[in-house]
């Protein structure tokens, strides 16, 4: 039915700009777990960098070796503390689970975010998007199956070829087709959600399979309308990574931390624009669409006489 | 700079030419002998022991090899033999070798503890028949032995006792029969795809030396340990097949089978190992030295040929300071092989003349994989295939002194704090490389011990390779950089074409430094103490602190005197004298030697001035130290680098945080 929609592109991130406290709210709470999360590293590498002349190491320029060789100390004073790192993201994504609800109705509604309708919506909606969200690792299983046999079959290439290259190109094009599986899943399920919202779906299995259907009849609008997001956000933080290990000078702490949040932020950012965009593009699509009538009319006979407007 | 940049562009565009240019260079040179090898009876170079005649056929479909062998020993051993050992080296491709048997139990190249190998990866060589001239077949008097482990499975080694001896300074002639199956690439040898790399793959007789035969079985961490002669080896292959090898080609004929048969001769060498592949892109250059031209041959394989100008660059760069720095390089060629995609495990690896490097389509400018290990396997020229040390008994002797010289002649060719990695956004020099793969495992094994005794391979790469390079830049020091560098000449000249010992290394760096560096070498070479100093303690005390105006955290009084404390901790077991730089706020600087016998010592300075830092070691040329991080301490605290670090593992929880986000 509805074809490519230009508009929805760049409506989705004026509206993202609009509530914008959105993503400055995610941000915030990002930031913040990131710095618990690094704390321990921080407290323990202090008292090695802080008094140490060595420490210029990392400063003027980043010797590698120093790293290593600080890796190496019994005390390991910079170990990454993956522990930490990944408690705090899975309770980061948990809370993304919850925020998604009032996200959603924000950008639905299409009105200020105010604290206490926000959060029952985030609170409304969470149990459906777990079980969603239950749904969705039974899908990825498949993928994971595909993933698993690409890799297999990558091996059988790289050791059949005297030269690299069939293989380096068998796994490109794969991961852009398992890419492109990712986002197509993310998609509909991003559809599924939205259905829940703005229809107030409570059954999830039948919001997946609504959302199914508005994305096989506009497979390829949607599909662009993400990719098209995607990309944006993917050329902002590669063009933000560049700069920091380009042009950065290696004492720039402060502009290296801005840069970097930045592309948090950007990345943040484009989520939600990716999220917005499907709301307004689901809401015209609702408001467009031809429902099928719920009774059949039956035929009446009207006889009636027309009037001819001769000018008409 | 310009020229330059027009030069290396034009320089890859002709690279890329070169697999058509390369076959009608080969073919040329294929079709007349080389001119260099035919002239000359020179005066031999080496004492000859050995004279190696070999007929070998190559089968590239089953990566077999059926040769015959010829050798000629000459007893120069001053005694009459009648026993006689040798390697069977592709043997040790077996399930039940010694060399299978530490790779399970420690890992080795490339492989860690407790691989599963693919039966690809086995090889073997086996002697059909063992004939003595004059005395008959001898095949029945074949005996596998095991010098080093008793390991009854482990066929790497066998002897064969005469019927009579061979009288001191006679000759005895060998001839043998045997065949290879080479394996999939695995420890410097074997196939991968259409590339064979031939390496250790004939019956090699073991070395009298120390008044014993030496000849131990192949592990999992050794090399290898010949004596010198020549090498006149026929090859027959395929006439697609490019060949390289470590001596001048001879002839090249073509017979009508389809098959051709290269001769190549080869002298003061102690291996013969070659290369072949249909697929090899072949590039010519020379080099000219302090004795004469040196031909380069390059033979890339499919992808690579990007990394040809980088090896090209860094060899040439090698050549000349080795020359300049160590001593002439005597023969007339060098052939480098880059081993193709799937055969790595051939890569980085040194023979006679023939060296194999390695590198990858990716490889970005900035990461001089390619350079180091050229760089590297080029230097074994000297510390193995000319200094041609026991490889099995004292590995440092040419990993390590070559890792030393691999970081002077890096650093001088790409710069020290650049020579291994060069990006805008991050580096590394030789020196750190080496010390960081010291600082892995510094502690379980001294310099000194035989190569398969270490705890494991990375005690072993990290000791062999890295401590000793460190070793010796700490040796420079005491005795200073250009002393060593002569030391190391001297040695080179001294004891080239010979087998030396540890000892006559360390007594010829005594020597020319006229320093008596035992207690250096007892503690570093035969020792495993590990050395770390740290600055313990740094603070300035006001002396009169009983008067009101002293209190801590006052501003400075210009009259107000302190007491500077600095105390120094030998926190290792290594002793080794230090310098100790301490700076004051009134621009003064004072410096102590501490000969570092006690554990620890205190200084202290009366001055009207507050510390600034003290440093141990400000030249930073005690590389063996363990943490150079507690080498110093600055009263101010300076969080930039903390910050730096936070920044990154900031970046980097927060973008996971975003990728599990995007689940829900």
């Amino acid at each position: 039915m509805s074809g490519t929609r230009p508009k929805t592109f760049l409506s989705g991130a004026g509206l993202v700009w609009k509530w914008q406290r959105l993503v400055w709210w995610i941000f915030a709470v990002t930031l913040i777990f990131g710095f618990l999360s690094t704390q321990g590293m921080v407290d323990r590498a202090a008292d090695t960098l802080n008094h140490s002349l060595a420490s210029k190491r990392l400063v003027d320029g980043w010797d590698v070796s120093a790293v290593v060789e600080l890796m190496q100390l019994q005390n390991n004073p910079i170990e990454f503390q993956g522990p930490a790192v990944i408690h705090f993201s899975i309770v980061f994504a948990v809370f993304m689970l919850f925020l998604t609800g009032g996200i959603l109705t924000t950008y639905l509604r299409d009105e200020k975010p105010r604290t206490s309708p926000f959060f029952e919506a985030c609170g409304q909606y969470f149990w459906r998007f777990l079980r969603l969200l239950i749904y969705f690792a039974i899908v990825l299983l498949p993928i994971a199956g595909i993933c698993a046999g690409v890799g297999a079959l990558y091996d059988k290439i790289e050791a059949d070829s005297i030269s690299p290259f069939p293989a380096v190109y068998f796994f490109v094009a794969a991961a852009v087709v398992i890419l492109l599986l990712l986002a197509i899943v993310r998609m509909w399920f991003d559809m599924a959600e939205v259905i829940a919202v703005a229809d107030d779906e409570r059954r999830m299995h039948k919001a997946l399979r609504r959302a199914a259907r508005v994305l096989w009849h506009n497979f390829f609008s949607l599909l662009w309308l993400y990719v098209s997001i995607a990309i944006v956000g993917l050329v902002l933080f590669l063009v933000g990574l560049g700069l920091w290990m380009t042009f950065l000078s290696p004492q720039s702490n402060i502009l290296a931390f801005l840069l970097s949040q930045l592309m948090i932020l950007a990345w943040i950012g484009t989520r939600l624009w990716q999220r917005a965009s499907e709301v307004l593009w689901y809401r015209e699509y609702a408001q467009t669409s031809v429902r099928e009538p719920v009774w059949t009319p039956s035929p009446t006979l009207v006889t009636q006489s027309v009037a001819t407007d001769p000018e008409s | 700079m310009q020229l330059a940049r027009v030069l290396a562009i034009s320089t890859i565009g002709l690279l890329f030419c070169a697999p058509g240019y390369a076959q009608t260079a080969m073919k040329k040179a294929e079709a007349k002998p080389a001119a260099e090898a035919g002239d000359a009876v020179k005066k031999p170079l080496s004492t000859r022991v050995v004279a190696y005649e070999i007929d070998a056929k190559l089968d590239p479909s089953k990566h077999t090899i059926a040769a015959t062998e010829t050798l000629t020993y000459r007893n120069l051993t001053g005694k009459p033999q009648q026993t006689f050992p040798f390697h069977l080296y592709l043997n040790a491709f077996q399930p039940q070798s010694t060399l299978m048997t530490e790779v399970r139990l420690a890992g080795t190249r490339g492989t860690g503890p407790d691989s599963e190998w693919d039966p690809k990866h086995y090889g073997s060589i086996n002697v059909d028949k063992f004939e003595v001239e004059g005395m008959g077949d001898l095949t029945g008097k074949m005996e596998f032995i095991q010098p080093d482990d008793h390991n009854a499975n482990d066929h790497t080694v066998f002897q064969v006792t005469l019927p009579q001896p061979i009288a001191p300074g006679a000759s005895v002639t060998f001839h043998m029969t045997f065949h290879d199956q080479l394996p999939k690439v695995v420890e410097r040898t074997g196939y991968a795809h259409d590339f064979d790399m031939v390496g250790q793959w004939f019956p090699k007789v073991g070395v009298w030396w120390k008044d014993a035969w030496n000849c131990h079985q192949f592990h999992a961490t050794t090399e290898f340990f010949a004596d010198f002669g020549t090498f006149d080896v026929r090859i027959t292959l395929p006439q697609n097949e490019i060949v390289g090898a470590g001596g001048d080609l001879i002839s090249s004929v073509n017979n009508p089978d389809g098959t051709k048969t290269v001769t190549f001769h080869s002298e003061d060498v102690h291996d013969f190992s070659w290369t072949a592949s249909p697929s090899f892109a072949v590039v010519e250059d020379s080099w000219t030295g302090s004795q004469g031209p040196v031909k380069i041959h390059l033979l890339m394989s499919p992808g690579n040929m990007p990394s040809a100008p980088r090896y090209i660059k860094a060899l040439k760069g090698t050549l000349r300071l080795f020359d300049q720095w160590y001593g002439p390089y005597p023969y007339d060629r060098i052939t480098v092989v880059d081993p193709p995609h799937g055969g790595s495990d051939a890569g980085g690896m040194e023979y006679p003349t023939l060296i194999t490097a390695g590198t990858a389509w990716w490889m970005p400018d900035g990461l001089l994989a390619p350079e180091v290990v050229t760089e590297h396997e080029f230097g074994h020229q000297y510390w193995y295939g000319m200094v041609a040390t026991n490889e099995f008994e004292e590995a440092w002797l040419d990993e390590g002194i070559n890792s030393y010289t691999e970081v002077k002649v890096m650093d001088a060719l790409y710069g020290k704090e650049t020579s291994v990695m060069n990006f805008p956004f991050a580096h590394m020099g030789e020196t750190e490389l080496q010390r960081v793969s010291y600082l892995g495992e510094p502690d379980m094994d001294p310099i000194s011990r035989f190569a398969w005794q270490f705890i494991g391979s990375n005690s072993y790469g990290g000791i062999t390779y890295g401590k000793t390079a460190t070793m010796l830049i700490t040796l420079e020091k005491l005795i200073g950089e250009d002393t060593l560098r002569n030391a190391l000449h001297t040695y080179f000249m001294r004891y080239r074409f010979t087998h030396p010992t540890g000892e006559d290394f360390l007594k010829t760096v005594e020597e020319m430094s006229g320093k008596d560096l035992r207690w250096y070498f007892n503690q570093a070479v035969y020792g495993t103490n590990v050395l770390d100093y740290e600055v313990g303690d740094a603070h300035s005390d006001p002396l009169n602190w009983w008067e009101k105006h002293s209190q801590f955290g006052e501003d400075k009084d210009k009259n107000e005197v302190y007491r500077t404390y600095v105390t120094l901790q030998r926190k290792g077991d290594f002793i080794f004298p230090v310098d100790l730089q301490v700076k004051f706020d009134d621009g003064y600087t004072a410096t102590e030697h501490w000969d570092g016998q006690d554990r620890w010592v205190r200084y202290h300075y009366d001055r009207k001035a507050k510390i600034v830092s003290a440093q141990i070691d400000p030249q930073n040329q005690i590389t063996m130290d363990r943490d150079l991080f507690n080498n110093s301490y600055v009263k101010k605290s300076n969080a930039f680098a903390l910050y730096k670090l936070r920044n990154m593992w900031l970046f980097a929880s927060e973008w996971l945080s975003q990728l599990l986000a995007w689940l829900t």
